[in-house]
């Protein structure tokens, strides 16, 4: 059985372990032991409700198989991107050219910097184990995120953002920055990378172009590459849209990959969930449509993917496993949002 | 005898000719009749002071005597940028530091100006192929000086030329190709001859007009910024031999550099003096060569005319000259002139020790 729940201190080596595995790239974890649980430490106090951290909270999560306890995924929220500072965008924009008497009119695009997304909500840090891509395991870790904003609806923006990651080649070169941020930043793409998941982003500002970009300048891979999703990515970007993430106008600075916005109150998971009250277990629950049903609130936040039949007055009947599981008792209330 | 004096009508011809043996690349004298047609007009109504000062553009013709027609030209455009706009790109640098990473990264940059609005331009010269020898381009072109110098009141206290930049044999711009072809989506020449014929506006609605960070530019491109063409290459030594010097600012089409100075610096105008004509009976040699030859204006503001003689022509307190070139100038015997070294490897008539104890032209 899948789990998803809050990170704890315990989990860092396994998440370190998860990453160094991916074929993709994680901007917002750390790969550094001790940003990592930093990182962690952040989070558990974000769940705890910490009130000292109030607009700066992160929140991570884990995906966990019950039977060995291994951790096979992370999925995070930043409730305010930028958590306190700028958070950096490039935003699509056309200028028209255009000459009356040569009878010319053309769109010329440029990239403005921008800090607009910044205080949106913000899902990042997105992992999860090759072999369950392609698994409800996936769509579990994803939306579970979902669920806990539909339950903590109040710490969190009325918009929402996530960045896709970009393209890169299979030699590892990401043509958006060889284009254009190298030339500023005088660094690879990973050492770049490496720093905005670990540093300030005081370092974007001071080394960031300041002046819109026309794209017309920028190589043919790069600008093929404006707003176009990793294809390890693409699975994501998929789901986030059939979730009601949208691809705007902002795209990330470093590689070109797209910013996807939804406003938080349209997202599917957020308006088909509701909260249920659990009835007594019963075996024969097996029966019912598989549904994303999340308990607790907090630092006790648990997200399963459980058969769920609803009895005649609307509570939920699951299986017994399940019950255990997740150590509800009858009559508690619980979140539910079909698969 | 080469004198110089003002363009008149009945060079068209001539000055047709040249401008079609030209070729591309000389923006400000398209090889089109009714344009130059127009710019003969327009240098006219300045000589005669019909126009607004601000509005002058001086046009000297160099004339061959003998062959009694016009074998070379050069301009002055008494201000630009005031009736249509005048751009060029700023050439500066925009530094990116981050001290908690220890980069410092430095990226030219190319600003998009109107900078030398209402400065004096030197602009369109030309010389016959058969008479690019003996000092002719230097007498072209230093002759200006002279004048600007004489009448300062019509010119800016600065002036500038615009050097052209570098293109292959088929005209094509390495610059052009990778910034303006992109906007404008036209051929370099075309858009030069646009800019030609005067018709700029079409320059403001495609110019990028954000700052282009010159990284994202092939090298090709980034190599021939503020480089001159090779043929313009001893127009330019000429020119920093004047005390002319880069200004940081470069053609927005093919990233030639503008130079610039200020009149009073200039060394023709320093190394000049004035002298009284006094006719002589003597026969002068004139075949000799540049470096043993001065020259001579006759500070006329309406019938400017400018030639050469040897430097032993000056003598203390005069210059004498035989009555055919005074009849060339337009000057009699006792009329002031105005002489200056033709070559700046020659001599200077002021570094003459017998001249040392006379007053040099006064500073207006």
């Amino acid at each position: 059985m899948w789990v998803v729940r809050p990170a704890q201190p315990d989990d860092a080596a396994a998440i370190q372990k998860l990453a160094a595995a991916q074929g993709a790239r994680v901007s917002t974890l750390p790969r550094a032991d001790e940003k990592l649980s930093e990182k962690i430490a952040w989070s558990c106090r974000s769940f705890a409700g910490d009130s000292e951290q109030q607009g700066r909270e992160r929140f991570l999560f884990v995906l966990e198989d019950t039977s060995s306890g291994r951790i096979c995924g992370t999925a995070g929220i930043d409730a305010h991107a930028g958590n306190g500072q700028p958070f950096y965008n490039y935003r699509q924009d056309a200028l028209i050219h255009a000459s009356h008497e040569l009878g010319i009119s053309r769109p010329v695009e440029v990239l403005y910097p921008s800090h607009a997304l910044t205080g949106c909500t913000l899902l990042c840090s997105f992992m999860i184990e090759s072999a369950l891509r392609d698994t409800d395991a996936f769509e579990l870790l994803s939306r579970a995120r979902l669920l806990f904003i539909a339950r903590h609806r109040a710490l969190f923006s009325d918009d929402m953002a996530v960045e896709i990651q970009g393209v890169q080649t299979e030699s590892g070169a990401v043509p958006f920055w060889d284009s254009l941020g190298r030339h500023f930043f005088n660094m690879d793409f990973d050492a770049a990378d490496e720093y905005s998941s670990r540093l300030s982003k005081t370092f974007i500002a001071e080394l960031m172009p300041p002046n819109p970009i026309y794209v017309t300048l920028l190589t043919e891979p790069a600008q093929e590459a404006i707003g176009v999703a990793h294809p390890l990515a693409q699975k994501t970007q998929a789901l986030l849209e059939r979730e009601g993430f949208r691809t705007g106008d902002y795209i990330d600075i470093f590689d070109g990959g797209p910013a996807l916005q939804a406003r938080t109150d349209t997202l599917k998971t957020v308006v088909t969930s509701l909260p249920m009250v659990l009835r007594p277990g019963e075996e024969e629950a097996e029966a019912g449509a598989l549904c994303l049903l999340s308990v607790n609130d907090h630092d006790r936040f648990r997200c399963v993917l459980t058969p769920l039949t609803e009895s005649l007055d609307g509570s939920a009947i699951i299986p017994v496993a399940f019950e255990t599981l997740l150590g509800t008792q009858p009559g508690e209330e619980v979140q539910v949002a079909p698969l | 005898m080469l004198v110089i004096r003002p363009l008149q009508e009945n060079d068209l011809d001539d000055l047709h000719a040249m401008a079609a043996a030209a070729g591309k690349g000389l923006t400000s004298l398209p090889a089109n009749r009714e344009l130059l047609a127009r710019k003969i007009e327009r240098a006219r109504d300045t000589f005669l002071q019909r126009s607004a000062p601000e509005a002058g553009l001086y046009m000297f013709a160099l004339e061959d005597t003998e062959l009694g027609r016009c074998v070379g030209i050069s301009g002055i455009e008494a201000r630009v940028g005031l009736e249509e706009v005048f751009w060029n790109y700023r050439l500066s640098t925009t530094v990116n530091a981050s001290r908690e990473l220890g980069v410092h990264v430095r990226t030219p940059t190319l600003h998009l100006t109107n900078d030398m609005t209402d400065t004096t331009e030197i602009c369109s010269l030309l010389l016959a192929e058969s008479h690019r020898k003996g000092g002719n381009g230097l007498l072209l072109s230093r002759c200006r000086f002279m004048y600007l110098d004489d009448f300062r009141k019509h010119f800016s206290d600065k002036v500038f030329a615009e050097m052209r930049g570098v293109s292959d044999k088929d005209g094509h711009s390495p610059l052009w190709e990778a910034l303006g072809r992109r906007f404008f989506d036209m051929e370099f020449s075309k858009a030069d001859y646009l800019s030609g014929v005067g018709n700029k506006s079409f320059i403001a609605e495609l110019m990028p007009k954000f700052p282009i960070y010159l990284p994202l530019l092939p090298d090709s491109a980034r190599a021939v910024v503020g480089r001159v063409h090779e043929n313009t290459e001893p127009a330019l030594r000429m020119l920093q031999a004047e005390g002319f010097n880069f200004n940081g600012l470069v053609d927005i089409f093919d990233g030639g550099p503008l130079v610039e100075a200020f009149v009073h610096n200039i060394r023709t105008v320093r190394e000049s003096l004035n002298r009284h004509v006094m006719i002589s009976q003597k026969p002068v040699d004139l075949d000799r060569p540049a470096e043993e030859r001065v020259m001579v204006s006759n500070r006329s503001f309406r019938n400017f005319r400018v030639t050469t003689l040897p430097i032993d022509c000056i003598k203390p307190d005069t210059v004498s000259m035989p009555q055919a070139m005074a009849d060339a100038l337009q000057v009699e015997s006792g009329d002031l002139v105005r002489l200056a070294p033709l070559k700046d490897s020659g001599r200077s008539p002021i570094q003459t020790p017998t001249h040392t104890n006379y007053q040099r032209t006064a500073t207006r």
